[in-house]
């Protein structure tokens, strides 16, 4: 109920979070360009064993990690 | 030894031909042999900035088609014999360039000029690949605002990836102009500051251009800002030409004017 008590956080601090996020995945996405295809077949694969929806494929420093969710 | 300089942005509207046409300028002033080239074809701009435009008989599709020669495309700007102006053909469109006739056209500059500034195109597609292609230098100009920042991350991914320079495993210079900063948005937390830009980039600072109205106006003229004393983006495009040519210069961040009470009282005593 204090709520505007609460000094709203500064957009350029906002800025530049969001484009630290935006520009590290821009730049990912530029490194491994077959990214999306690769993701598209995993998907496939797995979903040949198992029918799930929540598959995350992502770029970690020099590897690829995939997390798929079985729950 | 000549070096050529693409001046890059990713996004368009930042002030890529603005900082051309000042920046060559400012290096022509300062007794160095310039020439700024249009490499935005089919959308010739740098002509109108310059003032130039009536004095254009033959474009650079021309001189690498073998039509005219370069002597015959060059325009010397009225500012400075020191500088000269080479534009882009507006009846094309980008699909006609070539990296061998780029590449031709662009020694012959070399052995003409000591600084050869490419006006890249908005975007990052053949055009723009065409400019970064034979570069030394990239000036990538950017605006305090998410997505001129993240286009230039892309331009300078692309830069990276594909200039020659790169290629051949050397290291195009980088050189970060930040233009059209607001230094009273930036006190109020509104805007990113520079430290923060350096942050994301990760590239070194040449210099800031502070927002300025007297740019409209001087594009209006054809009589680039440089060229008005009073100007306070003019006196940065000045810091930045000298730094480009190897001189001392400081980099000097804009100040605040502020529009609140107390700066305006502060402003009638001071």
């Amino acid at each position: 109920m204090f709520s505007w008590f609460k000094r709203k956080e500064k957009s350029a601090k906002v800025a530049k979070n969001r484009l630290k996020i935006a520009i590290m995945s821009d730049r990912n996405e530029t490194d491994i360009p077959f990214l999306d295809d690769l993701k598209r077949d995993i998907v496939e694969i797995i979903r040949k064993y198992k029918d799930v929806s929540n598959i995350e494929i992502k770029k970690v420093n020099d590897s690829i990690s995939i997390e798929v969710d079985l729950g | 030894m000549s070096k050529i300089i693409a001046v890059i942005s990713g996004k368009g509207g930042v002030g890529k031909t603005t900082t051309t046409a000042n920046v060559g300028l400012g290096i022509a002033l300062n007794r160095k042999q310039c020439v700024v080239v249009d490499f935005d074809i089919g959308q010739r701009n740098l002509d109108m900035i310059l003032g130039l435009e009536n004095r254009v008989v033959y474009d650079m599709v021309q001189v690498m088609d073998g039509e005219a020669t370069l002597d015959q495309a060059l325009i010397k700007s009225k500012a400075s014999r020191n500088l000269s102006f080479l534009p882009a053909s507006q009846t094309k469109d980008k699909s006609v360039l070539e990296s061998e006739k780029i590449g031709k056209m662009l020694s012959e500059l070399k052995e003409k000029f000591e600084y050869v500034l490419l006006d890249a195109p908005a975007g990052i597609e053949s055009g723009f690949e065409h400019t970064i292609e034979f570069a030394d230098t990239a000036l990538i100009v950017v605006n305090p605002e998410v997505s001129s920042i993240r286009d230039s991350d892309r331009a300078i991914g692309i830069l990276d990836a594909k200039s020659q320079k790169a290629i051949s495993g050397e290291d195009v210079e980088k050189l970060l102009l930040i233009n059209r900063f607001d230094a009273d948005m930036v006190d109020r937390g509104e805007m990113l500051t520079t430290e923060d830009i350096l942050d994301i980039l990760s590239i070194e600072l040449v210099g800031v251009a502070p927002e300025d109205r007297g740019v409209i106006d001087a594009s209006n003229q054809g009589q680039p800002i440089i060229l008005n004393e009073k100007s306070d983006a003019g006196k940065a495009y000045k810091r930045i030409a000298k730094r480009l040519t190897g001189e001392k210069s400081p980099i000097i961040e804009p100040k605040a004017k502020g529009n609140g009470i107390i700066s305006k009282l502060k402003g009638m005593f001071s």
